[in-house]
Order: C-alpha cells, then structure tokens, then sequence
C-alpha cells in the first residue's frame, strides 16, 4: 500500500517477467501442437511456424494396426484410477489411525513410514521382479507382466506417499469436533465414514488428482514390468515412439501426447482451485 | 445415515466383506498349495487370520484402520526393500545369478557334458515294456542297438529286436511303441531322458527321433566340494567368488556361476576399486549439486513470479491458468518434448536463437539443459507455495517494518525472505529429496548422458546416483544387482538421514497430540 508512488515502474516490470515466463511455460506446449500436425514427422523441422497442417499423426494413432493407442490410453487411464482412488482410500485410513487413534509406536510408525518412503522402489526392481514371477507361477493375472500385478506394486507404495500428506489435513480438524461425536455414542468408524471423510472432501480431491497424474506419469515400473506391446500404458508406449522401437517417430508422438494431455489438463484446471488451495494449505502448515 | 453405519445393516456389510476376503484368499491359498508354493500360501492364510482376528475383535481400533495398507506397505515395499539389501551383501551379477546348487546341476547337465568326438548320432524309438517308459536306440553308423531303461543302455544282440524297412530297431519282445498321441505328451520324457552306458558315457535324446552320444566332463563330488574332469584329470575348486576354478589355474572359470555372500565386498569396492570409485564420486557430487542448484533457482523463479503477482495486478487468474500449464502436463511427455527440443539439428529451441548448439551432447551445457528443464516443471508448483507463504505473513509487517525506517529492499531481504523461508522448509526440503532421485528427468532427457563409451565410461555427465544405479543393474552388459543393491541402499542411507533431519527440525512428531 505505501508503494503506490513506485507502481508504474514497478508494475511493467511485474508484467514483463511474468509475461517472459508465460512463454517460456508455453514454448514446448507450442512446439508440441506444431509437431502434431507436422507432416514430416519430424520435431518442427527446426522452424517455429507450420508450413502446412496436416492431421495424418492423429489419423495413424487410430489407424495403424501395430499402434495399439487406444488399448494404452485404455490401460493408463485404468491404472491412474484405480491407484488413485485404492491408493487414496488406504492412506485416509492410515492417516486417521495416526491423527485421531492412540496406540502403540504411533510415533515410530510415523518414522519408519517415511523412511521406507525414500526408498525409490524401482529400485527394488529386481526383487519385485522376482516376488511377482512367483506370484505369476500361481496367479497369472496377477503377476509380472500384468496391469494388475503392477497395479499391486504401485499400492504397496501409496500408504507412504498419501498418508503422511493426509494426516496433516485431518490434524487441522478440531478435535472437539469427534469428542462430541463420541459423546453422543459414535463409534470410530462411524466418525471417520459420517464425519471426517465430507470434511475431507478438499483434500481427496487434490491428493487422488495428484496421485492420478503420477500414475500416469510412472514410466521406469511401467517400463518393465510391461513387456507386451499391447499391455503397455500411454507413458511406455509414447516413449517408444522416439526410443529405439519405431525410429524417432516424433510426429505419432506429438499427436499421442496432444490426445493424452487434453483430458488432464482439463481436469487439472478445472479442478484448480481446489489444488492450488490444497498445495497452498500444504505449505503453511510447516 | 446413522443407522446405516452404526446398526445392524453395518454390521452386515462388516461381515459380508469380511467372509468374501476369507473365501477368496482361502481359495487362493489353496491353489498354491497346489502348486506347492509354501511361501504364497502361508502369506494369504497369515492375511486372512490377521483380518478375521482385527475386525471381529471390537479392541484394536487402529489396526482396523492400517490393515490394509500396512499388508500392501510390508509386501510391496518392505519386503522388496530388505530382498534389496540382502542381495547386496551377494556378487549377484549376469553369470551369477542362480544358486550354488542350481549351477552345479547346470554345470553337470550342460556345460560338463560334451558330445564325444566322433558325433554319434543314434535313431530312436519311444515307448513302454510293461509299463516302464523305454527307448530302442540304433547306431546310425554302426546299426549298434541299444534298449535304454530307467538311465541306462544295454547293448542288444542281433536277432533280439525287429528292424524296419529303414534299418531301425522298433520292437523287441514285450516293447509297445507310442502312438501319436502319446508321443505329442512325451516333451519331458524326451527332455529327461539320458541313458548311461558307463565309463561316463550317455545317450541323450534330442529330439523325439533321434539321440546324441554325449560324455561326462565334469563330476560334482559333494563330499570335497569339487568338480573333476575324468578325462584330463583337472579338479576345480570352489575360488570363493562365486565360481569353481581350476585348482591349478584359478583363472579358469567353469561357468555358469552363481550368487555368492561377500557381506560388503559390493560396499568397499565402490570406494576402493578405481574403476568404479570414481565414477562414484564424480556422480555423487554431481546429485548433491544438482538436488540443491535446482531447488533454489526453482523457488528463486517461483518466489519471484509469487511477488509479481502478488497484488492487483490485472488479468492476474488468466496469467496463474497458463503459468501452472507445466504443473498440468503429464510430466514424462514435456520431458521427451524438451529433448526433442533440444536436439542439434532439428530442435526448436536451436531454431529459436538461430543457433546450431549440441545442447544434450556437451557436459555442462547438458548439466545446464537438465536445470533448465526441471525449472520449466518445478517453477508452477513452487510458485504455488510461495503465494501461499507470502500469503500467511501478517498483513501488518510491512507497514510496520515502513514506519520502522526499512526500506523496501530490506523489508523483502531481511524480514520477508526469511519467514517465507521458514514456512516454506518442509518443502524445500522434500524437493530437494525428490529431486536427488529424479529419475524420470535425467532418464527421459539426458539418460545420463553424455557418456564417453570410448573411454569405457559406465558413468555420464549427468548421472544421479539413482541413474547410475539403474544402468548398472539393468542397462549394462554386466548386469550386477548386487552393486546396484548396495549403490540403492546408500542412496537410501542418505536420503533417509535427511528426511530424519528435516522431520526433527520441523518438529513436526514433537508437537503430535
């Protein structure tokens, strides 16, 4: 407020750096749309204007028969869903036992969670690999090679990830509010389904969206755990376009990845606000 | 909605749940005990009795509540997590994968059996006398016919068996010969048999037709531990490396190996073998440098972009929607993107400044690239925590600070950073631990690269060590996962201690109710 003499100045410069950085967030985005309807095939051929639109990436994701696309967006976006929402529920139940419930080692439990957190378990590869080749002797839809089996290995991680980040929301809620609730004879169970889990609402909004794009993002799991062309999730099956399988195929790959982001950019700002208040609740809890 | 939970239609649904997980995970115990796998049934029986014991027992509230994602966390997480460590304590690489037992059993069926010199290939029959799986087995050179039962060949004499119009044997007295449907159900049987005929000498099938004369190079004897060679005589020793070594020659591998327990061999050769030691160092200061680089100039650009838009500023929603686009865009796409966009010759980004730079190609302009493009993911998000920080600081302090005297450059540097700071070090470093093993970054852009092949280098300019894990257990020829597992658990040692650290200054276990 005391700086209303300085505006001027100040605000160009404000609306220069702002705008330096709204191209340079849209420089790829740009350069991705451009490539799609490149008929080349070819990254924007090294010129930033189109000399022609042609559509004929899209119409060979559809077309072509050694492209299974849709089959890969089919299995991306099943896996995405149900890890976000398995995922999510797992760790709202975690995270209420820690936020609300007394028990032994809760503290050290907390500990151990976000140690065995910061393990990357892809690099535990190797073991996994072998727990689920003996899974798959017994159960060959769920072992290795499955989106089932892969799905189980995502799950195995989402306590760590969720739970620590939910427990932080449920601990802003008054307690007073489930003392009551216990005095009026609710059990705990009653208290988490009737009243924590709509006051929630907020919160599992943003963490099942999150856990979504990250699922959908997983490429290394993914990678091999999935061997099969047509098993293949959106991320595989994309980077196999530009990796060493189709030649560098950067055209079929822009236009996968356009039909790819469209729905999650969509969702994403469309949910926006409540993200950008969850990720901003986030950072002043510290 | 009370009632629904509290009463007796919950209690139902409690119970339906509870007795539809005991069915199927019993079924499914039960179809790995078929198959005997112990260790599968045990766990899903050890599941369904855990669950049966939490959910009927009004007592343990909280262990209804972390049952299922503890079972998923042990299976999933700690399980692989231990198997990692205790493999790193093996030389547990390509050639030395299988167990000791298995590549003896190996060495005795495949690399210690070797045809004899002159390829005797011999004419074979498939069937049964009584009900004992038989085969007649003719020389092709010799006509020689041999009946092999139960491992072992006996020489027949002429007259004693029924030759075919082609000069094979095909019958002797009380032998049926398979018919075809037997015969296309007989793969183990021809795979398993080998009929001895003494002095180390075998028939082997190779096929459902014919048999191949084969001798015995090399003899396992488990009360010395050693394999012998009857025919030059050699004896192999176990060397302790996991390999067995000529007792006269130790550089003379038998192979297959197998996975051998060196306790920390794995651990002391990263600091003490050069070959990979420094590799190791050089890539560990690269991963502390660029965890800490990218942090700061992330929330340097996002702090930065927070302030600009802090106030009144207009059309301030429309620019937040397009400057959190790269928050929105599935990550693994724009970092492929920006790789294309990076190439030499056809990326835009050359286009751009109209130059012709290998970006990717040269260390420190690829060691550039990668900060630039993790700026490009990270700068929304961190954007995002600083309005929120700034947002929390009392409204009041900069008049108060203003009336204080401070100017506008100190009231930011000497008051305002160092409370944004403050809210903000949780996050700060949480990214700094995510950024230590950004994986998919470094992977998808650079995959480590460059890396100078020539020069033998396993190592690239922009390895982390998590790269560097992975390539050394999966991307090179060596595949050494016993390495790997001990690379991945000092990774862990470190990322551990820090996160331990961050969680005891922000003090957030003290202040649990």
């Amino acid at each position: 407020m005391s700086h209303v003499s300085k505006r001027t100045p100040s605000s160009a410069w404000r609306h220069i750096f702002i705008i330096f950085m709204i191209l340079f967030a849209l420089f790829p985005i740009y350069t991705v749309l451009l490539s799609s309807v490149n008929g080349t095939g070819a990254l924007a051929t090294g010129s930033l204007w189109p000399h022609t639109i042609v559509f004929k990436n899209y119409t060979k994701l559809f077309n072509d028969a050694s492209i299974p696309f849709l089959r890969w967006v089919l299995n991306s976006v099943v896996l995405a869903s149900l890890n976000a929402v398995i995922g999510v529920l797992v760790g709202l139940f975690a995270s209420y036992a820690f936020s609300r419930l007394k028990f032994k080692g809760r503290k050290n439990s907390l500990r151990l969670l976000l140690l065995i957190q910061v393990f990357p378990n892809f690099l535990a590869l190797a073991a996994i690999y072998v727990i689920m080749e003996r899974i798959y002797h017994v159960f060959p839809s769920i072992g290795i090679g499955t989106t089932w089996g892969l799905l189980l290995v995502y799950l195995g991680g989402s306590m760590g990830a969720n739970a620590w980040l939910l427990k932080g929301f449920l601990d802003s809620i008054p307690m007073e509010l489930d003392e009551a609730a216990k005095i009026d004879g609710a059990s705990a169970s009653q208290i988490f389904w009737l009243i924590f889990l709509p006051l929630t609402k907020p919160i599992i909004v943003v963490t099942t969206l999150l856990t979504f794009i990250g699922t959908f993002n997983e490429f290394v799991l993914a990678s091999i755990f999935l061997q099969e062309v047509k098993a293949r999730t959106v991320a595989v099956g994309l980077e196999s376009f530009v990796g060493s399988d189709f030649g560098a195929n950067w055209g079929a790959f822009a236009a996968g990845s356009v039909i790819a982001a469209i729905p999650l950019v969509t969702l994403f700002l469309s949910l926006q606000r409540y993200i950008v208040g969850g990720v901003a609740a986030g950072s002043v809890k510290g | 909605m009370h009632k629904l939970f509290g009463g007796k239609i919950g209690l139902a649904i409690k119970v339906l749940i509870l007795l539809s997980v005991t069915g199927l995970f019993s079924f499914m115990a039960y179809l790995a005990l078929l198959k005997s796998e112990w260790i599968i049934a045990g766990v899903l029986i050890a599941i369904v009795l855990a669950a049966n014991y939490i959910y009927l027992n009004p007592r343990p509230v909280a262990g209804k509540f972390l049952l299922p994602g503890v079972i998923l966390l042990i299976l999933f997480m700690v399980v692989p997590v231990i198997y990692t460590t205790y493999m790193s304590g093996f030389i547990y690489k390509a050639g030395n994968i299988i167990t000791k037992e298995e590549a003896i059993h190996q060495i005795m069926t495949n690399t210690g059996l070797q045809p004899d010199a002159n390829n005797t290939t011999y004419d074979m029959v498939l069937g049964t006398v009584g009900s004992q799986y038989t085969v007649l087995l003719t020389d092709q050179t010799t006509h020689q016919v041999y009946e092999g039962i139960n491992g072992v060949a006996t020489k027949m004499s002429p007259g004693s068996y029924h030759l075919n119009a082609d000069g094979i044997a095909d019958s002797v007295p009380g032998f049926k010969a398979y018919n075809d449907a037997q015969l296309a159900n007989a793969d183990q049987q021809i795979t398993d048999t080998k009929e001895s005929l003494g002095d180390n000498k075998y028939i082997i099938a190779q096929d459902a037709n014919t048999a191949g004369l084969f001798i015995q190079t090399l003899i396992y004897d488990a009360k010395t531990n050693t394999l012998h060679n009857p025919i030059t005589g050699a004896t192999y020793i176990d060397g302790g490396k996991g390999y067995f070594v000529n007792r006269d020659n130790r550089t003379e591998q038998i192979l297959p190996g197998w996975r051998q327990p060196t306790w920390f061999s794995n651990y002391t050769s990263i600091f003490t073998n050069a070959k990979l030691r420094n590799p190791f160092i050089r890539v560990f200061i690269w991963t502390f440098a660029f965890a800490f680089l990218t942090v700061i100039i992330m929330f340097g650009f996002g702090l930065v972009l927070a302030i600009a838009l802090d106030k009144k500023i207009k059309f301030r929603n429309f620019y937040r929607a397009l400057l959190i686009l790269p928050y929105a865009m599935p990550s693994f796409m724009s970092i492929l993107i920006w790789a294309g966009m990076l190439n030499r010759d056809y990326g835009s980004v050359n286009a751009l400044l109209g130059h012709h730079i290998d970006w990717l190609n040269q260390v420190w302009l690829a060691r550039g690239a990668v900060l630039l493009v993790n700026l490009w993911l990270g700068f929304p998000y961190f954007y995002l925590i600083s309005t929120g920080a700034l947002q929390a600081l009392p409204g009041d302090l900069e008049e108060a600070a203003a009336i204080d005297g401070a100017s506008g450059s100190q009231i930011f540097w000497r008051i305002k950073l160092p409370l944004v700071l403050q809210i903000l070090s949780p996050m700060l470093i949480a990214s700094f631990a995510f950024n230590f093993n950004n994986f998919n970054l470094i992977y998808l852009l650079t995959h480590g690269g460059p890396t100078n092949v020539l020069a033998g280098e396993t190592a690239g300019g922009t390895d982390l060590l998590i790269t560097y894990a992975y390539k050394t257990a999966f991307a090179t020829n060596d595949q050494n996962y016993g390495l790997a597992s001990a690379i991945s658990v000092v990774v862990f040692i470190i990322v551990g201690a820090i996160s331990m650290w961050s969680l005891r200054r922000s003090k957030v276990l003290e202040d649990m109710r």
